[in-house]
């Protein structure tokens, strides 16, 4: 017996130390990630402020990686650790929709154009955006001719040209490429690239909404034209996993599965030199754990912190910064045939409206970070799209109870419920996911409905079963819920939105669709007229005419907007975000320790 | 107990086609992978439409199965949608070592994924259990030697607080305290998440210090709980008649606790611990998420919350076939152990 425990024991503690030995030897970095080192403890011996108990902890430090460390580190480097909730799935931008995915896109790639801290755009890889006044857009608004900078490279030096334009649409649209949207792609008839610096993009028919959809990144044609020969697709090309061929001001440097992303110094980035050398995505699931990441100073950077740990973090010498990003959070209404009565009725909805004191729910549930929105269009990025018209919807009980009141809803049983005039209680079904302020959302509303005598049952779902397909059963698109709460967008900062179309809606022929509030042929009307119409004056007025039409009649009401959330670090300093590319300013961010 | 192993590992064959059904079924209805590919915004019918075409999706649920099963590289498949199967499969199935391609991390084997990340369970499990043994033999023994002693009662009750506390909370506690307080006060600290400090890069001692509070909250939780067990083996082993023939014969008490109590006293932890190991493949869900330790646990959280059968597949098969294996090395270790036990 106790030569088997013995052995066990041997067993145990080799194997422990050969793993801990090959997790170790594993992608070790490059010699200047612990160059740093030294370089910090140079300046904090400079600063005699924090002198002694930093000195002192650096200085341990500093021996501890002398004798671990065999490459003597050199004080050149600035790192930056960004906290990142999610992993990436892909690094090929057209292979996600991944919000932690596409953000990444400015550290390693470029767009045609992207968007500033206001949100509004400027050219990145073109000299300008087409628009009429430049000639880039032809007057029927079919044809787009975008004219390239002729100093842009491929992070190994080779030009962006034309061809990688329509190298990239061609793999969008080619079927034998599961890429995960087609969208505006597929509105396009052609692409071409005349010469190296000039790409003429020609649509179908009209299609307004092309600035915030297109060219949100370029494909290296050199690189992937041969794997695409090859293998038939480029699923499967190694660039979408190590992309060490970019055009942003970082490089691709490595990806260890699970556990972090690293990001070096583009030297041949044409628009500038970045300040910060390298930068490190820690893969951090947990939000708790990343509150304490935060604090302790283990990253600079996080996302969307629980609004809970916001006073923790602000109290951290964290700072937490909002941005505005075109996403609203608020109540779909479902008024198809298969909903409650009380929801197919507008003045039920109108009371819902005013039911809720959303100003209250802003300031308790959200720290005031947020403030309640009337449209689903941004009411500050897309505000001339929104109808000056618009009232905003009063916190007014008692003009609720008024209303259901005089449409015959009364409590006629004493049970604190209304019930309509076929004696059916005025009860509704709420559904969410099961992000947290959405359930305690829920409570909340459900405490405000039952004060005018609504009952609000209130379920919440995994959001792939919450998103699912009329097919899969998803209670949202088989209309089994009358509310459905969910954050989203317009296409962003221009406010195109289609799934309120009556083409959407899903059925057994259609079970792909995801209209799943219902048809008002008006409301269709508009939405037709606004994809294809092209006069931006004319365009406005109709996209104005929707968000009054669907404010008036409830169809969403909103609860809060929902910005971007980013949590910096006292180390950071010059940081900016975009709401639709948030590191465009990238190359201004610097470190101060 | 040749023919008794050989008959073990042929059943073993039926049990684990039932477990990839029941496991495949389970998982395919549960969750729509396409559902969460379009981000924070819904995604619209026609990339919806193309995509459950081109990744399989579309198809009926059992040729879903006998694809993973066998493969679909026997035949066409329609990948432009324009309803005539053209295209030849690529899969190769669990049959012939494939458990097909993740539908997250597009284009990689879910084999490769997994493989990737089991070294990294290994080295945070592998400890883990070692310090859970070690510990629960010491504290275990130790309390049951000194029934009711006030060192036993201490043991005891913090043994219990320690077993009632979810490991969520024991983990975050721990983070705060030792890693964000005691940097706070100017102690010495741990840290927080990862594997290393990027700034000092990914050394032996970077990656072991990174692992002290995930093993300590792994460990914890389990010690107190074991040591229970050690404890009243022990103490029920030590009551016994041979342990008084021992002490009779003038044998040290070192060799009456280690050599006759403690080799009786451990032969149902040998059953807990086969039970363990394969377990140790699977990781730590809770642990490796709040640590962000990119182990097996994690990998199983990201890709089932995205409905990514080839990946959840192959770790739920992976640990299948652990336990079944383990479950016939623990029996065989078990007769090898005590040889009153044989097996026809």
């Amino acid at each position: 017996m106790r030569s088997f425990v013995s052995k066990l024991l041997i067993a145990t503690v080799v194997l422990s130390l050969l793993a801990v030995s090959l997790a170790a030897c594993g992608a070790t970095p490059e010699p200047q990630v612990v160059e740093k080192v030294v370089k910090e403890t140079v300046i904090v011996e400079g600063t005699p402020e924090v002198v002694e108990k930093v000195v002192t902890e650096v200085v341990e430090t500093e021996v501890e990686v002398e004798k671990v460390v065999t490459a003597t580190p050199e004080p050149t480097n600035k790192i930056v650790t960004f906290a990142w909730t999610q992993e990436p799935d892909s690094m090929n931008w057209v292979y996600s929709n991944m919000w932690f995915s596409s953000i990444l896109q400015q550290l390693f790639h470029c767009w045609a154009w992207e968007f500033d801290d206001q949100n509004l755009p400027f050219p990145r890889l073109v000299t300008e955006i087409p628009s009429m006044e430049n000639g880039g857009l032809s007057e029927d608004g079919l044809v787009i001719t975008m004219h390239l900078r002729d100093d842009i490279v491929w992070s190994d030096g080779t030009p962006i040209t034309g061809e990688d334009f329509v190298f990239t649409y061609d793999m969008i649209m080619d079927p034998a490429n599961a890429v995960a949207s087609v969208y505006p792609y597929d509105y396009i008839a052609s692409v071409e690239a005349p010469d190296a610096q000039t790409v003429v993009v020609t649509f179908s028919e009209p299609f307004a909404p092309w600035q915030s959809l297109l060219w949100r990144g370029v494909m290296p044609k050199h690189i992937l034209e041969p794997v695409f020969e090859a293998d038939g697709t480029i699923d499967e090309a190694e660039w979408n996993r190590a992309p060490t061929v970019g055009c942003g001001p970082y490089n691709f440097a490595e990806w260890e599965s699970g556990s972090y992303m690293r990001f070096v110094k583009n030297p041949n980035y044409w628009a500038g030199e970045a300040n910060i050398d390298e930068i490190y995505l820690q893969f951090v699931p947990d939000d708790a754990s990343q509150t304490a990441a935060l604090i302790a100073g283990d990253a600079d950077l996080g996302t969307f912190p629980p609004i809970s740990d916001v006073p923790i973090l602000e109290a951290g010498d964290v700072k937490v910064m909002v941005q505005s990003s075109g996403y609203e959070e608020g109540w779909f209404f479902n008024f198809r045939d298969m909903a409650s009565p009380g929801a197919k009725d507008v003045v039920v909805r109108q009371a819902i409206a005013m039911a809720i004191d959303r100003e209250a729910i802003n300031q308790d549930l959200l720290l005031g970070l947020t403030k309640p929105v009337e449209t689903l269009w941004d009411p500050i990025a897309a505000a001339g799209y929104v109808s000056p018209d618009i009232e905003p919807w009063p916190y007014d009980p008692e003009a609720a109870k008024q209303m259901l009141d005089d449409a015959g809803y009364v409590d006629s049983d004493g049970d604190g419920i209304r019930e309509d005039l076929d004696g059916n209680p005025l009860t509704l079904i709420h559904g969410t996911t099961i992000r947290e302020i959405r359930q305690d959302n829920q409570a909340v509303t459900q405490q405000y409905l039952r004060e005018v005598g609504i009952d609000l049952q209130i379920l919440s779902y995994d959001s792939d079963l919450f998103f699912g397909s009329y097919s899969d059963g998803s209670p949202a698109a088989l209309g089994e819920i009358d509310i459905m709460e969910w954050s989203d967008s317009t296409a962003f900062p221009d406010p195109d939105q289609n799934y309120w179309l009556c083409s959407e809606l899903p059925t057994d022929e259609n079970p792909w669709g995801y209209n799943y509030f219902g048809c008002d042929e008006q409301l269709d009307a508009l939405f037709q007229a606004q994809i294809t119409t092209i006069d931006s004056e004319e365009r406005v007025a109709i996209i104005q005419e929707i968000t009054k039409y669907m404010h008036d009649q409830v169809y969403w009401l909103g609860m809060w907007d929902d910005p971007d959330m980013w949590i910096v670090g006292p180390r950071l300093t010059n940081v900016t975000f975009s709401g639709v590319t948030p590191f465009y300013s990238i190359i201004d961010w610097d470190v101060v320790e | 107990m040749t023919r008794y192993i050989i008959r073990r590992l042929l059943q073993a064959i039926p049990l684990l086609f039932f477990i990839s059904v029941i496991l495949f079924v389970l998982m395919r209805s549960s969750s729509d992978p396409v559902a969460t590919m379009g981000g924070r915004r819904v995604m619209r019918p026609e990339d919806r439409e193309r995509l459950s075409r081109q990744l399989g999706l579309d198809q009926p649920l059992y040729v879903q199965y006998l694809y993973w099963l066998i493969g679909n590289d026997w035949t066409a498949i329609d990948v432009d949608g324009d309803g005539v199967a053209e295209t030849p499969g690529t899969q190769r199935g669990v049959l012939r070592g494939e458990f097909g391609k993740s539908l997250v991390v597009r284009g990689e084997q879910a084999m490769d994924i997994i493989m990737e990340r089991v070294p990294r369970t290994l080295l945070l499990m592998i400890p883990a259990e070692f310090v859970i043994i070690l510990f629960s033999l010491v504290v275990g023994i130790f309390s049951a030697l000194r029934q009711y002693s006030i060192a036993d009662n201490v043991i005891t009750a913090v043994s219990f607080v320690g077993y009632s506390m979810p490991i969520f909370f024991i983990a975050l506690v721990s983070m705060y305290l030792f890693a964000v307080k005691f940097k706070e006060w100017g102690l010495p600290y741990l840290p927080t998440v990862g594997m290393f400090d990027p700034q000092m890069g990914k050394t032996p001692s970077q990656v072991m210090l990174h692992m002290v509070l995930p093993i300590f909250s792994i460990a914890f939780i389990s010690i107190a709980g074991y040591s229970r067990y050690v404890r009243s083996q022990m103490l029920e082993t030590m009551h016994q008649d041979y342990i008084r023939t021992a002490r009779a014969k003038g044998l040290q008490e070192s060799a009456v606790v280690f050599l006759h109590a403690l080799k009786n006293a451990s032969l149902p932890l040998v059953t807990i611990i086969g039970l363990d190991i394969p377990l140790l493949l699977a990781g730590a869900v809770v642990t490796e998420t709040i640590f962000s330790w990119p182990g097996m646990g994690l990998l199983f959280i990201e890709h089932v919350s995205r409905g990514d059968v080839p990946v959840v597949m192959g770790i739920l098969m992976l640990i299948s076939v652990a336990v079944v294996l383990f479950q016939l090395l623990t029996d065989v270790t078990y007769a090898w152990l005590d040889p009153r036990i044989r097996y026809e």
